[in-house]
């Protein structure tokens, strides 16, 4: 049995359901990242799980309990907020400690596990401090320190980065990483910045309006989307789409032929149409390669390589090329194109193919 | 100095002297001539030329019995209807906050005591609590319960105008508590919920001392708002039973406006003055401890 299962469960707000019947099973110790674009539901859902929203239907089971109608201190849950939502009137000593002091906790556990949980997040030095004089990277790892000191069954972290700077954003996501792993306590993780649910998750939960478009492993969900939305969500910069016929062994993208890998070409057989998928950093030479020409109207170097962004048949497309690469706006390039890395997508239902 | 700072030298008293004049005239002015009236005798009928006598009238005020009964007066309606003003509007405030059934309905009644003039409020309160045509004594007698002579009682008459400027003026504590509450971050609340707090140690650990620099200042405005009380008194019982309902603004006016005695009564506001600003220095600075405590 999951440690976390969320059962056909759905959200209305008067007539608008936000989310259709959803199924999802977390394992214990495993964190989760739940990501997708704004009003895709994955902070309600979190919510649901906190308790914070009632779900409209189905079961939520937490550790092999019911929790559905619980009240949301019932749970056993500790969540972080985006906006870190600490106790402004406390010191930080008194907001990691508030909960246990409150539930009537012994004086001298407490004080241990503040001292603990200040260790490890490196807040000794300010634990008498108030929030306002901290930074956003302190105050968060308050709103942390107070979620693990009281030893939850589940962690809920409701996009906790999305505030901070892009530095210590990148600081934070490995030891929030380090910390769950060494706690071993299951998480449950939201975000919009698909960098940061690759870098982190075991799992990622990639939605769309109230759904799971996918549910995989990061290097998955990079190698074999399962439609062309993850395939576009997942990556940066984004994969390039365009739209193609395969004939002869061939993807033909208007009157440019590249050729595919063999077992490929026999697994797709003749296709009308397709949608050609090609990530920028695949525009490059391989065992398997093919060459594609376009029109690149700006060139960004970025120091290890460069994006090269033009139009091919009326589409945009981005080529991520060396630095050194003979490119100038306006003069028609070609770039290789590493065959074994494409990937086809169904134009109408947009799935995998 | 070159001619061109000279003339922006000069320009400036174009500037500063209509607003220095301004507030001289406006709000010093009558000031100043009130103390240096309270300095004189002077009266209006039948009309005597002022006679300067020092801090004769200060003398006066300060060992008359009467004005000691009516700070005693105003200090027990103040502290009294503003204490019981504070709980009853955070309470209210705090049920409208939570959406009970209704809220809407409730948050117009609610704050139509304070858009009624204080003198329509104490006619009303007259009638309500009439000793022979008030429904209150009404609903008594229909108990079984003597007339109650609510007006003419001393201690019930102070009871009366301390439940009137409860009824008149919570609402005002309410509305502020009420946009304090709405202004504070919910997440911080979501926080305490998910982390197990129970209702009543939400309010007094969190709710409470995250609005305590508003109480501070809600409270304070309602004090010296109170402070001045005259014409619901002044309708309701005129000072009476004897001047045992009295306020310190009342004492003045009888002072000034029926024996016209105007330089007493200048000294009579001044001492109230002082004593006002005294006491909101005091409260202030008592205030500003508790709040650091919690900021």
């Amino acid at each position: 049995m999951s440690h976390v299962e969320l059962n056909q469960i759905t959200k209305s707000f008067g007539a608008t359901s936000v989310i259709p019947p959803l199924d999802l099973a977390i394992e214990k110790g495993e964190f989760l990242v739940l990501v997708g674009p704004s009003g895709c539901g994955k902070t309600t859902t979190l919510r649901m799980l906190a308790g914070l929203e009632s779900a409209s239907s189905g079961s939520i089971r937490i550790n092999g309990r019911d929790v559905t109608h619980a009240r949301p201190g019932e749970r056993d849950c500790a969540m972080v907020f985006q906006n870190y939502a600490l106790y402004p009137h406390m010191s930080v000593r008194e907001n990691i400690g508030y909960a246990m002091k409150v539930h009537g906790t012994d004086k001298a556990v407490i004080a241990e596990r503040v001292t603990e949980a200040s260790r490890l997040l490196g807040l000794d030095p300010y634990l008498d401090r108030k929030p306002k004089n901290l930074s956003g990277g302190q105050r968060q790892r308050v709103a942390i320190g107070r979620a693990l000191v009281r030893h939850p069954q589940v962690f809920l972290f409701d996009e906790p980065l999305s505030n901070l700077d892009a530095k210590l954003r990148v600081e934070m996501r490995t030891e929030i990483k380090l910390l769950q792993r060494r706690l071993g306590t299951t998480a449950v993780y939201v975000t919009h910045d698909q960098v940061e649910a690759m870098t982190m998750a075991d799992r990622v939960v990639v939605m769309r309006a109230g759904r799971i478009e996918q549910a995989a492993d990061p290097i998955t969900l990079y190698e074999r989307p399962a439609n062309r939305f993850v395939a576009n969500f997942i990556g940066s910069p984004a994969m390039n789409f365009l739209n193609a016929t395969i004939a002869d062994g061939a993807v033909r993208v208007g009157d440019q032929v590249l050729s595919l890998p063999p077992d490929e070409a026999a697994r797709l057989g003749a296709r009308g149409s397709v949608i050609f998928g090609i990530r920028p950093e695949h525009m490059r030479a391989s065992e398997h390669q093919a060459a594609l020409s376009f029109v690149p109207e700006a060139v960004e170097p970025l120091g290890p390589h460069t994006l090269v962004l033009g139009r091919l048949a009326g589409e945009k497309i981005t080529a991520q090329v060396d630095p050194r690469f003979p490119v100038t706006p306006g003069a028609p390039c070609t770039v290789p194109i590493d065959m074994t890395q494409a990937h086809f997508f169904d134009p109408q239902t947009e799935q995998r193919l | 100095m070159n001619a061109a700072a000279h003339s922006q030298d000069r320009i400036k008293h174009a500037f500063l002297w209509p607003a220095f004049l301004i507030v001289l005239l406006i709000s010093l002015f009558p000031l100043i001539y009130a103390l240096s009236v309270s300095f004189q005798t002077m009266r209006l009928v039948p009309p005597t030329p002022p006679r300067f006598v020092g801090v004769s009238n200060y003398a006066d005020v300060l060992v008359s019995a009467r004005f000691w009964g009516s700070v005693w007066t105003t200090a027990i309606i103040v502290f009294a209807s503003v204490a019981l003003q504070y709980v009853i509007g955070f309470a209210l405030a705090l049920a409208l906050h939570h959406n009970v059934p209704g809220a809407a309905l409730y948050r117009v009644t609610f704050l139509l005591p304070m858009f009624l003039a204080p003198v329509c409020v104490a006619l009303i309160a007259r009638m309500i609590f009439h000793p022979v045509v008030g429904p209150v004594n009404d609903l008594f007698t229909f108990l079984g319960a003597p007339n109650i002579p609510f007006l003419t009682q001393p201690k019930l008459a102070l009871a009366v105008l301390v439940t009137i400027e409860v009824w008149q003026w919570t609402p005002f504590v309410v509305l502020l508590m009420l946009a304090g509450l709405q202004g504070l971050p919910a997440e911080v609340f979501e926080a305490a919920r998910v982390d197990n707090i129970p209702a009543w140690r939400r309010f007094r650990d969190i709710t409470f001392p995250m609005l305590l620099p508003l109480s501070v200042a809600v409270v304070f405005i309602r004090l010296i708002e109170g402070f001045k009380i005259i014409d619901t008194v002044f309708v309701l019982t005129g000072g009476g039973p004897g001047t045992s309902t009295e306020t310190v603004t009342l004492y003045a006016y009888n002072e000034g406006f029926k024996k016209f005695n105007i330089g007493m009564t200048s000294a009579l506001s001044f001492v109230f003055l002082v004593v006002i600003i005294l006491f909101g220095t005091v409260y202030l600075a008592a205030a500003q401890r508790l709040t650091r405590k919690y900021a």
